[in-house]
């Protein structure tokens, strides 16, 4: 058999390349890894000898059936068999919407839980779990934080997840051993970028987020179209890589679109899909022939795979059938046999071609022989740093990020500065007149409700901040906790900075309630309530991640805070269902206005209307016109808010862990009750808009949902 | 071989307002620089670059990123951006002339469609604000059903554009669209900057073969095109290849496979020619093939690949001295002396629109108006937010009385009403910027006037305002105040003028910045200095004199509001007194008294006052809009003056390697693009 020889000795170049490349006269050498790889292996399983740990990937019988909101049911993927060796680079290749971002979901365990999967994927031999580490998987967008360097991104992300007992100098050979296999040293010490600050190129983005993955040397390495959006260059460079990475025995399996015919030539395997349903699956360089066999060549001076998608993509039919309606499309060339045939027709053609062809027959013996074979059960957690380890390094990272980013937190104080001196203007050395009474109380209230409210502009930073957390949360580097409190303990020196100077500014021209002591507690009443504002900010950011949305739920929120707050209506007029119990309670401005008119009036005598009436008590004031409870200290306010603050961050935990473990649970169980409902309907096979672009959209943790019937 | 099926294409040509004049487009010697002021070299982005373009025909400009496609083409449909010096000539049917709009159209990368409408009502729009008056509506109808066959939009054509809220059409039908729109009044050359980027392969193809059809009209099509598949390289005509900004190959595509194999570089058969030329020239590879053997990837480097083992600028270098010696270039320089002799007929200058003042103005109010109506985030939700702001306001201050601390509650609810609730209008920010993006792009390709979008804008969100206005109003007075309907009346009219200068205010914010973050950031300082000033976080005669007293709080519209809304509210009234027993108040008293504001005037000269600022603040806004258009040629003109003056003190300046100039890739995606703006809600 041409086919058959043709590919053996395809396998067997592969095999002597990876041959050649074992690391020389390093003792036990296993599976190609590379002298690094070895050590850290060890490293995990804490064995002397290790055994073959590369990852043989095979699936058989895949379908994947996704429910839709009207409870009817399509399959996305329909009885697909292949696999993926060590030492291979497999490329998924297919028109959009084929399903192949649903293939590789399937296979590394990510599909949303709507979907579910029937079939058996196996690695190893062994029922495949895949877990974080084990499989490496990089998405398509690339999240990372934009102040930081190519170099500082990776160490920070080693130090999350290397092991504590490594030594700094083993982590740092490995982080540079990473930035020279990616190929990033010439922009290892350039910024990321971000919205407002230029930095390395999309192809070198895509390469950082490929060497974040690859730095706990995982076997399988699972990537989401990691060539769209770059120009040839760069998706050349990115492919190389790839292809070097399965050189040194891994096993890389990666969804491409469109590529180019450099791109193209990298190749190893191919497996070709249209509308669910394989059309190739084997060699790259052999589907040229089975296109011809099939009857549909590829012309000369032409991208072989831009061919196959041409012949596969039934979106051409459409663009025909429109172009001749609209009496427009001349025939210039006629001896296209695509011309002749739609390519709904070509697609059926293919696909029954290759189910009867030696190229199937070899993928399903070759997938039987692997899944006798058990093999090393390759299981290891994502992280492996220590608790404390991962929030010191978050913590810092965050820190740095902060003080880098402008928008972050320099921006707010520029603004935080201009709007406080305009207070302390128009303020300006208040007195103790008799309309400064309500002027005292109106700066309180101007100070403590729209300062506060300028928190909101570091919003998107935080969003942005929320989208790198997600992905790398998706992919087990550290826990929600480690976030949550490093992100508090790195806001904290910015925050009390800006507070500190705007709160003296606003203080000493506006001249409140002279004495230290009254200074103080206006600066840190000031510093809680813009903490309180930025922990429900999160709060929120964590429910609406839309930017918009979460700005106007966020003012909002904070626009009846004040409104309750006890300055627009006195405490006691507020209706007392629902606006004064709980509303003013749970407002953060009710507590800070307390706490500051006592602070601010208690002690001090004001004029009167008129001259020669007696002068009138602060305390006076403050129980008769603003109906505060002079039994409270004003540093019990204060400290109420600060429980407020510890309860935001709680539920901000307590938000992120539902919508990791319940939201994706409820999401499947109401999948299926609507499939058993409407069982027995017809199914549809056609994949429908935008369900097959990304049906994992928010299966934050794949194995953790009900989400296979596994 | 080609089959012409003329049946469909006449009623398309009705569209033909002017002459059937031909477009024959030659350049000759085409250099721009980027000049570096103070420090720096000048940048050499096109070398002397010469070609032409024939009706009929489309030519695709190729070459990798930074090559200088896009400023050949700015170049030749005469877009240069700003700080650039070109010099050589550029001559339209033998004539040197300035491609100005109207001869030729244009259409950028980026889709600026308004996403609330269909394409069909799209291009109808466009076609009623740009198709002379004197056309009849059968006329028109005819020319927009024939454009949409034209660019088979025919499917779509009443479905949603769509927006970052609104899934709608797809990539290649949005850039469908686009071109429809510029076809509309049939150009003679079209441009297009890389049509195809971010397409799939069936759009793509879909684009590139409508574009084809549009040439065979008798149109001159010159696209650049960044990576073509197999299929779409196939349909071009004519091949311009770029690298470095020289000239690598220039004439018929289909020969460029055979130049190539001449000048010793030839195509692997199972090769996207287009993708083979780019490997030649792309100096990028370089620094990749460098790079790889660095870090030591690149393990299996076949002898025979002779891309692998020589650096593409030694490629290059080859391939243009090569060229410049080829038949190829004799063939292409002898036409276009051919093509310099032949004075051919002179093409009417088609202004922007032709379409009567009135008419624009009309259709510009009506399209904006279906915009507001559908856009959910322009004025919908903030009517919801208003109403349940309002609803919140009237539980908290029902029915307020007359007693002493009602005095101040009453303070309170007009200061929050016409300060905190006009704050809202900061929602429609981004459905505005939007609208602004469209306004830029139709401006610059002169479709319609300022004055004219002004206005449209004003007319078109007045019943939105109206609706807000009234219902918060009635909400809000019917639950507190509870006096009679005049009282009511001048309630709701106070209302809508606030509202409506906060709008007008946000506008000009909008047109100055056009950033979405630093807008809201902006937009909430200017709302609160409006604010502080307005008399009720400070009393007006305690307010600091210079600047925030004058000119501030007469600015504003806050102290307007605020003192029209207490002498409505509180004249006639009487309070109870602080101490029980003692001398009730007079509201004349309060507002006196404690609010310190004059009686002079009634409230109805507050309200004047009010609605003079909206007036006052739409023209500023217009005048903003004029002097930004009139601000930019100068500035342009200037600096181009300083810097041929610069070039001629220093005839010989250092030539550095431009690695990617390009006004895409300098310019910073706005955060709205970026902060999931783009993509609906999840």
């Amino acid at each position: 058999m041409r086919n058959s020889s043709a590919s053996t000795t395809a396998a067997n170049d592969v095999m002597m390349e990876i041959e050649a490349n074992k690391p020389q006269g390093h003792g036990i050498v296993v599976g190609g890894l590379s002298p690094l790889s070895e050590t850290l292996w060890k490293e995990k399983t804490n064995t002397e000898f290790i055994g073959d740990v590369s990852a043989r990937l095979a699936w058989k019988d895949l379908t994947v059936m996704v429910t839709l909101n009207s409870g009817e049911t399509q399959n996305v993927l329909e009885g697909l068999t292949g696999y993926a060796e060590p030492g291979t680079f497999t490329a998924l290749m297919g028109p959009s919407g084929s399903g192949k971002s649903t293939l590789l979901d399937a296979l590394s365990g990510r599909l949303a839980s709507n979907a579910f999967l029937s079939g058996r994927v196996l690695l190893n031999g062994r029922k495949a779990n895949l877990s974080f580490g084990t499989a490496a998987y990089v998405t398509q967008d690339d999240t990372l934080i934009g102040t930081l360097t190519v170099r500082e991104t990776i160490s920070y992300s080693a130090r999350l997840r290397l092991p504590d007992r490594m030594s700094w100098s083993e982590k740092r050979t490995l982080i540079e051993s990473t930035i020279i296999e990616m190929g990033l040293q010439d922009c290892a010490d350039t910024v990321i970028g971000n919205w407002h600050l230029r930095g390395i190129s999309g192809g070198e983005k895509r390469r950082v987020s490929i060497a974040l993955e690859i730095l706990m040397r995982p076997r399988l390495l699972f990537l989401d179209e990691p060539t769209s959006g770059l120009d040839s260059a760069s998706a050349f460079f990115v492919t190389q890589t790839l292809r070097g990475l399965s050189r040194d025995g891994r096993t890389v399996i990666a969804s491409i679109h469109q590529p180019s015919s450099e791109v193209f030539e990298l190749f190893d395997r191919l497996y070709l899909l249209s509308g669910g349903k394989t059309v190739y699956f084997g060699q790259a360089s052999e589907a040229y022939e089975f296109f011809a066999q099939a009857g549909f060549p590829c012309p000369a001076l032409r991208n072989p795979s831009d061919h196959f998608l041409r012949c596969i993509n039934s979106d051409f039919d459409k663009v025909k059938a429109t172009l001749k309606g609209s009496m427009k499309l001349r025939f210039e060339s006629n001896e296209d046999p695509l011309d002749k045939t739609t390519t709904a027709e070509a697609i059926r053609i293919l696909v029954d071609y290759y189910r009867r062809s030696q190229y199937s027959y070899s993928a399903i013996e070759r997938v039987e022989e692997m899944s006798k074979v058990k093999g090393t059960v390759l299981d290891s957690g994502g992280s492996q740093a220590s608790f404390f380890m991962q929030a010191y390094t978050l913590t810092k990272r965050s820190f740095v990020n902060m003080s880098r980013d402008f928008g972050y937190y320099w921006l707010r104080l520029v603004i935080y500065l201009v709007v406080t001196i305009c207070i302390g203007t128009i303020y300006l050395n208040v007195g103790t007149g008799y309309s400064s009474i309500l002027a005292r109380g109106a700066c309180a209230s101007f100070v403590f409700g729209f300062v506060t409210f300028m928190s909101i502009g570091g919003f998107p930073s935080f969003v942005e901040d929320m989208k790198v957390f997600q992905r790398e949360r998706m992919n087990g580097h550290y826990g929600v906790f480690a976030f949550v409190v490093s992100n508090t303990l790195s806001a904290m020196p910015f925050l009390i900075l800006i507070t500190f100077l705007s709160g003296t500014v606003c203080y000493f021209m506006v001249r409140l309630h002279p004495g230290f002591t009254h200074y103080l507690f206006f600066v840190i009443c000031l510093y809680a309530s813009v903490t309180v504002v930025e922990s429900l900010m999160m709060v929120i950011a964590s429910v609406v991640p839309n930017f918009l949305m979460g700005i106007i739920i966020g003012a909002g929120i904070q626009g009846i805070f004040m409104l309750v707050s006890g300055y627009f209506r006195l405490p006691n007029d507020i209706p007392k269902p629902f606006w004064r119990y709980p509303m003013s309670y749970l407002s953060f401005h009710f507590w800070a206005l307390q706490g500051q008119y006592q602070n601010d009036l208690m002690g001090l005598e004001f004029d009167n209307s008129s001259p020669d009436l007696p002068k009138i008590s602060g305390e006076f004031i403050l129980e008769q016109i603003f109906q505060i409870d002079l039994n409270r200290s004003k540093w019990v306010d204060v400290s109420v808010i600060f429980v407020m603050i510890i309860t935001y961050r709680i539920i901000f935990f307590i938000v992120i862990k539902i919508n990791e473990d319940v939201t994706p649970w409820i999401r499947g169980y109401i999948a299926r009750r609507k499939m058993q409902q409407k069982n027995g309907n017809q199914k549809q096979t056609i994949a429908p808009y935008g369900l097959t672009q990304s049906p994992s959209l928010r299966a934050y943790v794949g194995n953790n949902g009900p989400n296979s019937n596994r | 071989m080609e089959i012409e099926v003329t049946s469909g294409s006449s009623d398309i040509e009705k569209g033909v307002i002017h002459s059937q004049g031909v477009a024959y487009l030659v350049w000759e010697d085409l250099t721009v620089m980027l000049p570096n002021f103070g420090q720096g070299p000048t940048k050499k982005l096109l070398h002397g670059l010469s070609g032409y373009a024939e009706p009929g025909r489309i030519m695709a400009i190729m070459g990798p990123s930074g090559s200088g496609k896009s400023t050949l083409l700015d170049t030749l449909a005469g877009r240069l951006s700003t700080n650039v010096v070109m010099t050589g000539n550029i001559l339209l049917n033998g004539k040197k002339r300035r491609l100005d709009y109207g001869v030729v159209a244009y259409v950028t990368q980026e889709d600026t469609l308004l996403g609330t409408l269909t394409p069909r009502e799209t291009i109808t729009y466009s076609a009623h604000l740009r198709l002379p008056t004197s056309m009849t509506k059968e006329e028109v109808d005819d020319i927009v059903e024939g454009t949409i066959m034209e660019m088979g939009l025919g499917d779509c054509a009443d479905r949603l554009v769509g927006n970052w809220q609104v899934r709608g059409i797809s990539g290649g039908e949005k850039k469908r669209l686009s071109i429809a729109l510029e076809i509309l009044v049939r150009p003679r050359i079209l441009f297009l900057d890389e049509p195809t980027t971010g397409l799939d392969s069936a759009s793509a193809f879909f684009v590139i073969q409508a574009l084809k059809n549009i040439s065979r009209d008798g149109r001159t099509v010159i696209s650049s095109i960044h990576q073509p598949s197999s299929e779409v390289f196939s349909l071009f005509d004519d091949l311009f290849l770029l690298s470095g900004g020289e000239a690598v190959y220039f004439g018929e595509a289909k020969l460029a496979v055979q130049f190539f194999a001449e000048s010793g570089f030839p195509c692997p058969s199972r090769r996207n020619p287009s993708d083979h030329f780019l490997r030649c020239v792309n100096s990028d590879f370089d620094v990749v093939t460098a790079t790889l053997k660095g870090s030591q990837r690149l393990r299996e480097t076949h002898k025979s690949d002779y891309l692998m083992n020589m650096a593409t600028a030694e490629i290059k270098e080859m391939l243009s001295s090569k060229y410049k010696h080829s038949p190829y270039a004799t063939r292409a320089r002898s036409r276009m002396r051919e093509l310099l002799a032949t004075q051919g007929v002179e093409i009417d200058r088609v202004k922007g629109s032709q379409a009567g003042w009135g008419k624009q103005l009309l259709t510009l109010t009506r399209r904006s108006f279906v915009n507001m109506s559908r856009d959910k985030g322009y004025y919908w939700s903030r009517i919801v937010i208003y109403i349940i702001v309002a609803f919140a306001v009237g539980t908290l201050f029902y029915d307020v009385g007359t007693s002493y601390t009602a005095i101040l509650a009453r303070g309170a609810c007009g200061g929050f009403v016409t300060g905190y609730m006009t704050f809202m209008s900061i929602g429609g920010f981004p459905s505005f910027i939007e609208e602004m993006k469209v306004f830029t792009k139709e401006r610059l390709n002169g479709h319609y006037g300022v004055a004219a979008f002004v206005l449209a804008n004003f007319l078109s969100s007045f019943p939105f305002l109206v609706a807000v206005s009234l219902l918060t109003g009635t909400i809000t007075y019917y639950m507190v105040f509870r006096a009679r309907f005049f009282r009511y009346v001048f309630f709701c009219l106070n209302l809508f003028g606030c509202i409506a200068v906060v709008e007008s205010c946000m506008m000009i914010v909008a047109s100055l910045v056009p950033n979405f973050l630093m807008g809201i950031i902006t937009g909430a300082g200017v709302l609160g200095i409006m604010m502080m000033t307005a008399g009720f976080f400070r009393l007006l005669p305690d307010l600091p004199k210079p600047i925030w007293r004058y000119p501030i709080s007469f600015i504003g519209y806050g102290a307007w509001g605020l003192q029209g809304s207490y002498k409505n509210d509180m004249i006639g009234l009487v309070f109870d007194p602080l101490i029980p027993g003692g001398e009730k108040l007079k509201g004349e008293y309060v507002i006196t008294n404690m609010f310190k504001l004059s009686l002079d005037h009634s409230k109805w000269w507050d309200l004047l006052a009010l609605y003079s600022l909206i007036v006052m603040y739409r023209l500023l806004f217009f005048i903003i809009l004029k002097l930004k258009e009139r601000a930019t040629p100068f500035f342009r003109s200037m600096y181009a003056k300083r810097t041929m003056h610069k070039l001629k003190r220093r005839p010989s300046f250092k030539r550095k390697p431009s690695l990617s100039y390009s006004k895409r890739q300098h310019a910073l995606r706005s955060l709205s693009s970026q902060e999931g703006l783009s993509s609906p809600i999840p």
